[in-house]
């Protein structure tokens, strides 16, 4: 698309031969002669299939399937080592810098808005788990929030603070887990052990109320579920008072590291006004400069009680939004404290009859999701099922940057970006 | 030459009216191996080794098999995590000599399949399967490999991993907890060791031809 | 809100309600152009496009695509509304506004079949690209019960008759009020002369226990 050369300073040019001199070279070295088959041909018992086997079906298509000379195709496909989930991603690179990028999606596309159309509002909350599986309290938020203004009621006030204080817990170990996964794409595999110890002790925490390590049913609509309960602030009291510490040792690992400064800095920027037209919205955006938190924007629950400020960086690099997600978490820590202080008594759930039939309406609720902007959209036609429900998934719209900020990068650089926009690949492909 | 019969020198050979060289028939051997019929056996056959009757040595060899089995990393979606989630410092996986996660299908033993399988992504999957050399293994994690579990009525889930490949063991849960894929993991050991899986008795299609999207046509 | 409202009502004809969120309804072909004066207008300015959504109100019906947007300005979400018809379910594309919608122009072609003119990247992005449903559409319909599709069954963890019980014989007697010990395989339960095993269940007949899990 753009940059087709390597950007300054980074790596010598690409060594251009010409015919001669390559099969020179490869007789010396003892290599094969390069064999160009033709599609349907075989070779080495394998059936070679055109790439692709159908003609291009879009503009873009044609674009990037027109592989010029010098240029190749690499699959980075639906299993690769990246722990991002299935994605594949088609490389057109040379020699190691990539000049253009396709992101193919749908490995996971488990067909849950369709499934939430034939099922009660409360089993809605139970479908929307496992999409984005990171922050499975951020998930439920929104459907709750959003069948609330169709039901025309409110959580009560502990249950408002009970759901921002899990909400935040969640936030916490998932950005927690992103600098392990942006350590482990780079190759370090300490970071993401000290994640996992981390999400560990925050997830039995959340197990000893919901009854669930990872997609927790804990919400309901009009509060949540169950209260607290003393397990789960003598664990919170114990992991507050060790103030994150596998947290700080990844820090003190990945931030003044030489090597993880140099491959992250200036990397992949996304500058604010590609941001702002791509779509971009959470860590990813506030890295870029755009003071945007839908905290702030359009506050819900007890956040328009909570004092807090919204963290951005100005660089818009792999390393601006590991910093930002670093910073978000402390912030998140202060939050939490706040909200044990002022949580008050009472109701965690309003009474709401089992199966309910909210007048026809529609409602759309936003929240801060560890990726961005996570909305529901919410049509009721005053049955027991909703008539459409549609999230919006921020990990989905992040990734639309990939074909934009990729080339000029090298292929190593690839999973370093993309770690760092942190989709999670449930909440893509729904 | 008349020569040779009068020679004293020259000693004779054994003409053919001397008793002739006892050649072992095999019908003493079908009564000895009769009780184990191996080849007749389900889950037995030979494989171009001589293993006729399990010994010491292959009681060690499937002691070392069981315990250093290396996962493909096939982590799909949430149960990915608590795969991972396994394998790390708190439940260690380690210690069952399952820590290297083999990105590489040729080297990998076990593929646990951990989280959804979509229609789209079955067509891979089965290609990583068919990768991977015998022996090999497969663990079901989580209800939506077992039977398709809360995706039951999907348009996009295939119901259940062991309807594409044959499954081992299954893990029950959503998402297990690690003591419980660890539990399900342990089982698989006593099933490798004691040569139970399904690693014998199923037939490889050979190379599936796929088209560019990866989905099997 | 009431601000917003009388702000807009200079520009084409349209209609409004109020909630939350302000919402707005204008016909599709319409859409790009009202998005674009929502986005460059100073006083407007919704910078943010936050969702951007398909819906499908019947079989018969029409289509809507329901964009969201965002500005600081106002306090309040605004909801922009454009119908398509069903028979013809094309759309201009914003693309050209928000290259972030490229996505989401995606899914709403993949899922309910809606087209954008103008979008040089209009495939499918959940789906097979040869696949030939719209999944979302509301004569696109999922079986009722697993149990009741023809491809139940195919697992045998789903046909009762291929578990092998006598493994967990060592538990003890499925049932502690009957007499008899564990059948040794499952012939024996059928022909009990005695009957005091309890009725098997009848999965050869087409029954599951599914079937009886709720009034039918």
């Amino acid at each position: 698309m753009t940059a087709t050369e390597p950007r300054e300073g980074r790596i010598p040019d690409p060594i251009d031969l010409d015919a001669a001199e390559e099969a020179r070279l490869r007789t010396a070295a003892g290599i094969a002669p390069a064999v160009a088959t033709a599609a349907g041909a075989e070779y080495a018992g394998f059936e070679m299939v055109g790439i692709p086997d159908r003609p291009p079906q879009t503009e873009r298509e044609r674009e990037l399937f027109t592989v010029d000379e010098g240029e190749m195709l690499v699959n980075m496909g639906p299993q690769h080592p990246s722990t991002h989930g299935v994605m594949r991603l088609l490389l057109k690179v040379r020699s190691e810098v990539v000049t253009d990028l396709d992101v193919v999606l749908g490995y996971l596309h488990r067909g849950i808005e369709k499934l939430c159309e034939n099922a009660t509002y409360t089993t809605v909350l139970t479908y929307v788990d496992p999409m984005d599986y990171l922050s499975s309290m951020h998930n439920e938020h929104a459907p709750a929030l959003a069948f609330e203004k169709l039901y025309g009621i409110e959580a009560p006030p502990r249950a408002q603070y009970i759901r921002a204080l899990v909400v935040e817990l969640n936030r916490v170990f998932s950005h927690g887990l992103m600098m392990g996964f942006l350590a482990l794409d780079m190759g370090g595999i300490t970071p993401i052990l000290y994640g996992f110890i981390n999400r560990d002790e925050i997830v039995e925490m959340l197990a000893s109320i919901s009854g669930q390590r990872m997609l927790f049913n804990f919400f309901r609509v009009g509060g949540v579920n169950w209260d607290v309960n003393d397990e789960f602030l003598s664990r919170l009291g114990t992991w507050h008072s060790k103030q994150l510490r596998s947290i700080r040792d990844n820090e003190a690992l990945l931030t003044e590291n030489e090597i993880f400064r140099a491959r992250t800095q200036k990397m992949g920027i996304i500058s604010r006004e590609q941001a702002i037209q791509l779509g971009v919205t959470g860590p990813n955006l506030r890295a870029s400069g755009v003071p945007f938190d839908v905290r702030k924007a359009h506050p819900y629950a007890p956040y328009a009680e909570l004092e807090f400020d919204v963290i951005t960086q100005q660089a818009g690099d792999v390393y601006a939004r590991y910093i930002q997600r670093i910073d978000e978490l402390k912030q998140s820590m202060h939050l939490i404290e706040q909200i044990m202080d002022k949580m008050p008594h009472g109701p965690v759930q309003a009474q709401v009859p089992g199966i309910i039939r909210p007048r026809p309406g529609r409602a759309y609720a936003a929240i801060e999701s560890p990726r961005g902007l996570y909305s529901v959209y919410a049509i009721s036609d005053g049955g027991p099922n909703p008539y459409r429900f549609r999230m919006r998934d921020p990990s989905l719209i992040s990734l639309q940057v990939m074909p934009t900020l990729m080339p000029g990068h090298l292929i190593a650089d690839t999973m370093a970006i993309m770690a760092s926009l942190d989709p999670v690949m449930g909440g893509v492909d729904k | 030459m008349a020569m040779t019969d009068t020679d004293p020198e020259v000693t004779r050979v054994a003409t053919p009216s001397a008793a002739p060289i006892a050649i072992p028939d095999a019908s003493a051997d079908e009564t000895l191996l009769a009780p184990f019929r191996i080849d007749e056996h389900p889950q037995g056959g030979f494989h171009g080794l001589l293993e006729v009757i399990p010994t010491k040595a292959d009681y060690v060899l499937d002691l070392i098999r069981a315990n250093s089995l290396w996962p493909l990393l096939s982590g799909l979606s949430c149960c990915a995590i608590e795969m991972m989630s396994t394998a790390t410092s708190v439940n260690d996986m380690d210690r069952f000599g399952m820590f290297p996660f083999r990105a590489s299908p040729r080297q990998a033993d076990v593929l646990i399949v951990a989280g959804t399988l979509t229609t789209k992504m079955a067509g891979p999957l089965v290609r990583l399967w068919e990768q991977m050399p015998e022996p090999k293994w497969c663990v079901a994690m989580g209800t939506c490999t077992t039977s398709g579990g809360r995706f039951k009525r999907s348009y996009s889930v295939v119901q259940g991993v062991d309807r594409v490949m044959p499954v081992d063991v299954y893990v029950p849960g959503c998402p297990p907890r690690p003591e419980a894929l660890i539990h399900g993991l342990m089982r698989l050991q006593e099933l490798v060791k004691q040569r139970r899986g399904h690693w014998r008795t199923y037939v490889d299609r050979g190379p599936q031809r796929l088209n560019w999207e990866g989905d099997v046509r | 809100m009431r601000l917003l409202t009388e702000r807009f009502a200079d520009a084409a004809p349209t209609l409004w309600t109020d909630e939350d969120t302000v919402e707005i309804t204008i016909p599709g072909a319409g859409a790009a152009d009202a998005l674009r004066t929502l986005r460059d207008d100073p006083e407007l300015d919704f910078w943010m496009l936050a969702d951007a959504a398909a819906v499908d109100y019947g079989p018969t019906e029409r289509f809507e695509v329901v964009y969201h947007l965002y500005s600081d300005r106002h306090p309040a979400w605004l909801r922009v509304r454009a119908t398509v018809s069903r028979a013809d379910p094309r759309l201009p594309t914003i693309t050209q506004l928000w290259s972030g919608a490229g996505f989401h122009e995606r899914e709403m072609f993949d899922m309910m079949g809606i087209v954008f003119e103008g979008n040089r990247d209009l495939r499918r992005l959940y789906m097979s690209p040869d696949y030939r449903s719209f999944p979302q559409r509301k004569d696109f319909l999922l079986p009722d019960d697993a149990a009741d599709s023809p491809a139940a069954g195919v697992n045998p963890l789903e046909r009762p008759e291929t578990w092998d019980l006598t493994r967990f014989a060592a538990l003890g007697p499925l049932n502690p009020l009957a007499d008899a010990g564990a059948p040794t395989d499952a012939s024996a339960v059928v022909a009990d002369p005695a009957g005091e095993q309890p009725e098997p269940s009848p999965v050869g007949a087409g029954q599951t226990d599914a079937s009886r899990s709720r009034p039918r």
